[in-house]
């Protein structure tokens, strides 16, 4: 059983000024279990909508989201115990300090006593010695680590991580893709979206691609790049000179030397370069 | 259950919080008025067969509670959306009924609570003049009358925050329309002393049978017999929550 499959997802925005906005046009696929999986695409790709409706934040105008095999939109309850959260936007809950927040949050899901989770969460998030702050008095930094805390309070087996390291420094953005990396390890399935392609590349293994409401692409991340990409070849020959030169997936290096009419023997140092996922994703959204 | 249960500690937990500006704040407004109309203006004040000051602590009574229920779901939801936390509301395994109920009870402590310190301080002012205690002579309706008020004007809020796109939107509501009805609804005046023209416009004002009937808790006579304006409070009560299971389908727990 897949841990989310997309089925047949449209979403119509209806509008009193102008005519009806396609955010989703019928996209279709699956995240399988303990994968993390790239959603990629342009702003206004219909990533967050998406999102929305995996989450019942929004309802689909037609087609399903089905959650380890429960549809959202027939059995919420149940699909929304298996799903957490990250949004885009950081959630501040003014009147409550960070252990609080997590305790009522717990509490939503109808887990009364879950302070081993609570403390154990604030300790691997580094947070433990600013649980009693409110969200205001943290740095952008813990504010995104609180949110991962909030998501993963009622041990969730499905991740969504919208965006969550838009704006954030390096050393943040290292340690959330290493702790993404624990969660995958301990057999949750994580969707992320985000801009950063070089990221996505070295962390997920399947991605799909989305823009304007259609999905372009769905597949493994090093997939697309040997389809899509070329390899860059770079070579100096024993008397000095560069060749640079490309190669396409199916074609092999000794065909290619043999046609520039460059023998073994004559090559003094060769660096190939891969494709990368953002010359993929690039030629995926020009076509 | 736990969930509900939960949200209910937390919208109580909240206003707790602010205690002076939730509780404190309405009670100072109602001493004000208990001194300027209740012992000042009051004693100028011919009632028939009562004390002006006695008919004066069960109106500010509910008026307390109607406002302070009003604001405890519309304030905490309307915040809400502003910092972002309305879509947990929205993401987490709560139903939409578990949600109209525990944030309307939680209405119902908020404006219990300010209902009984405006009853504290009006003893004091009762005592001080009459050297008695104001008992209410029948408790039963009272809780009634307080639950009641609590739940709808709970239920009430919600419904305003849900539907306000703008904190002005909200302001709005109270302003021009819980504002008027609360003072229009007999308050510091009883409606029979009204000519038969504005009793009439009194007796449409839905806020008139929760002061009424709650005067009547507390007194023993009031206005209007006690049964219909239980009866109608328990009619508005049910419109109420039809309404506000209406409104939380069709609404987007979305942020501003």
């Amino acid at each position: 059983m897949q841990a989310l499959s997309i089925e047949s997802l449209v979403k119509t925005y209806q509008t009193h000024s102008s005519s009806p906005v396609d955010a989703l046009k019928g996209i279709t696929f699956d995240v399988r279990p303990g994968e993390i999986f790239g959603l990629l695409g342009p702003n206004g790709a219909g990533k967050t909508t998406l999102i929305s409706i995996i989450t019942t934040l929004e309802k689909p105008t037609s087609g399903d989201v089905r959650v380890f095999g429960q549809s959202v939109t027939q059995n919420a309850k149940a699909t929304k115990t298996q799903i957490g959260v990250v949004p885009q936007e950081v959630v501040s809950s003014g009147f409550f300090n960070l252990e609080e927040i997590l305790k009522y949050h717990s509490g939503y899901y109808g887990i009364k006593e879950n302070s081993a989770r609570i403390q154990h969460l604030l300790q691997r998030l580094k947070l433990t010695e600013h649980k009693h702050k409110l969200m205001r008095q943290l740095s952008g930094g813990m504010k995104r680590r609180m949110m991962i805390a909030k998501a993963l309070v009622h041990s969730p087996k499905i991740l969504l991580l919208d965006e969550p390291t838009a704006g954030v420094d390096v050393e943040l953005r290292t340690q959330l893709w290493a702790f993404v990396r624990e969660l995958q390890k301990e057999g949750v399935s994580i969707v992320l979206t985000t801009h950063y392609l070089q990221e996505a590349e070295a962390l997920c293994d399947r991605v799909g691609i989305i823009n304007k409401g259609e999905l372009k692409y769905v597949g493994d991340t090093k997939e697309i790049i040997a389809q899509l990409t070329q390899k860059k070849v770079e070579l100096i020959t024993q008397d000095g000179r560069k060749v640079n030169f490309l190669l396409n997936k199916d074609e092999s290096l000794g065909k290619a030397l043999r046609e520039k009419g460059i023998s073994l023997d004559e090559v003094h140092n060769l660096i190939t370069t891969e494709g990368t996922l953002e010359e993929a994703f690039v030629k995926v959204l020009s076509t | 259950m736990t969930g509900f249960i939960f949200l209910f500690k937390r919208e109580c937990h909240r206003f707790f919080k602010v205690l002076v500006q939730t509780v404190l704040t309405p009670v100072i407004s109602a001493s004000l008025y208990l001194l300027i109309f209740g012992v000042s203006l009051g004693q100028h004040v011919e009632l028939t067969g009562g004390r002006y000051l006695a008919f004066l602590i069960p109106g500010l009574m509910m008026m307390g509670l109607m406002n302070n229920a009003f604001q405890n779901s519309s304030s905490s939801l309307v915040s809400s959306k502003f910092t972002g936390d309305i879509e947990d509301l929205g993401i987490v395994p709560l139903s939409r009924s578990q949600i109209i109920w525990a944030m309307s009870l939680a209405s119902v402590v908020r404006g219990g609570m300010v209902a009984v310190t405006t009853l504290l301080v009006g003893e004091a002012f009762y005592i001080a003049k009459y050297g008695e205690l104001l008992l209410p002579e029948h408790p039963l309706w009272l809780i009634y009358f307080v639950i009641m008020g609590g739940l709808v004007f709970g239920q009430a809020g919600l419904m305003a925050a849900f539907w306000a796109k703008t904190f002005d939107q909200l302001s709005a509501i109270s302003t021009f329309v819980i504002l008027p009805l609360t003072y229009l609804g007999g308050v510091f005046i009883p409606i029979t002393q009204l000519p038969p023209f504005w009793q009439n416009i009194c007796l449409l004002n839905p806020l008139f049978y929760f002061i009424n009937g709650l005067r009547f808790s507390m007194l023993g006579s009031a206005d209007m017999e006690v049964l219909p304006s239980a009866l109608l409070v328990l009619v508005f009560c049910i419109l109420l929550n039809v309404f506000a299971h209406r409104v939380l389908t069709k609404v987007s727990f979305s942020r501003w």
